[in-house]
């Protein structure tokens, strides 16, 4: 991506800026969900997009970073702009932790594995009702800046604005560096990358680590954004929507994430009227991008691109 | 605490447990034959005992509720090999994972619209007044349950033993390009080993509905029927009984020792370390690969 896309990505994020002070808040909370979705697909697509690991737990990820975000804002009374990060930092531990098993498995054993990691917490949640609310779930108060100070409705948006803005930059800058191609490596060919000197395990311990801290990211700012969390929330179904994102975006693209989480997100309003149908409609969804378009919807645009770029007459003699 | 209860808690144990060897010994079964690991059978058990509520509700009597059940999962079985894994059988790994997975909560999600979450109650075969012998209690449930299972592991050790089809299995699980060299058709014995998996699935179903009642949670199963087949080793139908037995009966004695509310911990636990330490299972040898 050239000067040209950054230009045109800071234009739409200031226009983005711009019209939340113009809306009411039901559409400013729906933008601010659906770029929580973008964080948190940007971290599940760098593990199983990028580096190629399946992911049945990016759900209990977020959980972390909601739950102990919320823990630290009610019982320290931290303000939410250190809790967030904080959470961050626990959620990315734990993928860390994780990943110890979990980069030496692969195929159905890693799927195994990172779902029962999924009930571990769900069930860590539910038993320790006394601090977490358990399964009635937990009522989270309103961010804080310190001193008193609560943020309001649209200056939360900026923030959340703000955190998707820099994740996408983060993200690209981070897959054109050695750590994005070392992800490539061991996704493509995890020998030829061992052969060339990079670490397999250490690369895949940093993939999960890294997804488990976006994550976190998303996990702390949705308790803050919605108020209310429960370990529903964040089930296998949550998990299976994640992936859902990432299939239908575009697995491996930056773009892919932004694209699946941002078209997804809109779709429980779309479907409001069926709204009991919701998740039958979104495993079809994915069922049908795993058969048709295993590659998602970026390879539509990339196509599209592609026959715009080639000339008419060059086409044709190329044909 | 006595004896008696030590050997009460081990009954309860084991009829739990051998419902969980036959969910692991649906999972084993395609796994072995096809590579390809069905996450959604947990769903196939919930088909099951919805089968066997509404045959029942028809005032079918209980054999013949018994055949309709495990004839349509051998029919399900093999309508859903051809529809959704035939087309799919050789994607890689993640789409396989995730689409069976996908197809597991669409179906939870079309029972729970249908019939909603609430349980709906279902007799055994046998009453449920308590057998009482050398001063124990037996729930009749628990030993049909038992009788079943042992009956179903005997026929299908017989069956990969000495039916032709079973041998047939056997050669494709090992290798299916020297199988389909020799004459064996590859498709034909994809599609029995899904009809088998989901028999065995849809008559789990059958069998536990009385003990917990018909409602779409029923697929949670899968959870440790997965345990037990790791325990197992995966491909070994023996591991795979072994597994699920041990299962319940770790998970039972720590509902005693570990206390109720971390008792669901335990069997994940296991799996994590069992992951980390010892991915062949107990069972299962070590899978050995030369780069």
């Amino acid at each position: 991506m050239g000067s040209k896309a950054t230009v045109l990505s800071a234009a739409a994020f200031s226009a983005l800026a711009l019209a939340g002070a113009f809306m009411s808040s039901y559409p400013i909370y729906l933008m601010s969900l659906a770029m929580i979705n973008i964080v948190s697909a940007l971290g599940l697509n760098l593990l199983t997009g990028n580096s190629g690991q399946i992911s049945l737990c990016h759900s209990s990820f977020m959980a972390v970073g909601a739950y102990v975000a919320s823990m630290l804002t009610l019982h320290f009374g931290l303000p939410f702009w250190i809790a967030v990060p904080l959470a961050a930092i626990v959620a990315a531990a734990l993928g860390a932790l994780l990943g110890f098993p979990a980069s030496r498995l692969k195929g159905i054993y890693l799927a195994l594995a990172t779902l029962g990691f999924l009930q571990i917490v769900q069930i860590v949640i539910e038993e320790t009702a006394g601090v977490t609310g358990g399964v009635r779930g937990l009522k989270v108060p309103v961010p804080s800046l310190g001193g008193g100070a609560k943020l309001d409705f649209y200056p939360l948006y900026l923030v959340v604005l703000g955190v998707c803005a820099f994740a996408i930059w983060t993200t690209r800058n981070l897959l054109h560096s050695r750590v994005g191609r070392e992800l490539n490596a061991v996704r493509t060919s995890p020998h030829a990358a061992q052969a060339l000197g990079v670490s397999v395990a250490r690369v895949k311990l940093v993939a999960f680590a890294l997804s488990a801290g976006y994550a976190g990211v998303a996990g702390g700012l949705l308790a803050v954004v919605v108020g209310f969390i429960d370990p529903n929330e964040f089930g296998v179904s949550a998990a299976l929507r994640q992936i859902t994102f990432v299939v239908v975006g575009g697995m491996g693209s930056v773009a892919g994430s932004v694209i699946g989480a941002t078209v997804l997100s809109a779709l429980p309003e779309l479907l409001r009227p069926v709204k009991e149908y919701s998740d039958v409609i979104y495993t079809l969804i994915l069922l049908g991008f795993l058969i048709f378009l295993p590659h998602g919807l970026v390879t539509l645009w990339r196509t599209w691109f592609a026959r715009r770029a080639v000339p008419p007459a060059a086409a044709s003699t190329a044909a | 605490m006595t004896l008696t209860l030590l050997a009460q808690l081990g009954i309860a144990g084991v009829s739990v447990g051998s419902i969980y060897a036959l969910v692991a010994l649906a999972i084993v079964i395609p796994f072995k034959a096809s590579g390809v690991l069905n996450f959604s059978q947990g769903e196939v058990v919930t088909l099951g005992a919805y089968a066997a509520l509404i045959l029942t509700q028809l005032g079918w009597p209980y054999p013949v509720v018994l055949i309709g059940v495990v004839l349509l999962g051998a029919i399900g079985g093999v309508l859903m090999e051809r529809i959704l894994i035939r087309p799919i059988v050789a994607a890689p790994e993640f789409t396989l994972v995730i689409a069976t997975f996908a197809i597991g909560l669409l179906i939870k999600g079309a029972i729970s619209l249908k019939f909603g979450d609430s349980p709906a109650s279902i007799d055994g075969p046998f009453g449920s007044d308590p057998i009482v012998a050398i001063g124990l209690r037996f729930n009749p449930t628990s030993l049909w349950i038992l009788a079943c299972t042992a009956a179903v592991t005997l026929a299908v050790i017989a069956f990969f033993r000495y039916a032709k089809l079973g041998k047939a299995m056997r050669a494709v699980s090992v290798n299916p390009e020297a199988a389909r060299l020799m004459g064996i058709k590859v498709t034909t014995v994809y599609r029995w080993s899904w009809a088998i998996s989901t028999a065995i699935g849809t008559l789990a179903g059958l069998l536990v509905a009385p003990l917990v009642g018909v409602n779409p949670e029923i697929g949670q199963l899968i959870l440790r029927g997965l345990l037990a087949a790791v325990i197992g080793g995966f491909t070994s139908i023996g591991g795979a009984i072994v597994g699920g037995l041990a299962v319940g009966l770790i998970e039972t004695y720590a509902g005693v020792f570990v206390g109720s509310a971390f008792k669901n911990l335990v069997p994940f636990l296991l799996l994590m370390l069992l992951l980390s330490f010892r991915p062949q299972g107990l069972f299962g040898a070590a899978d050995a690969k030369r780069v």
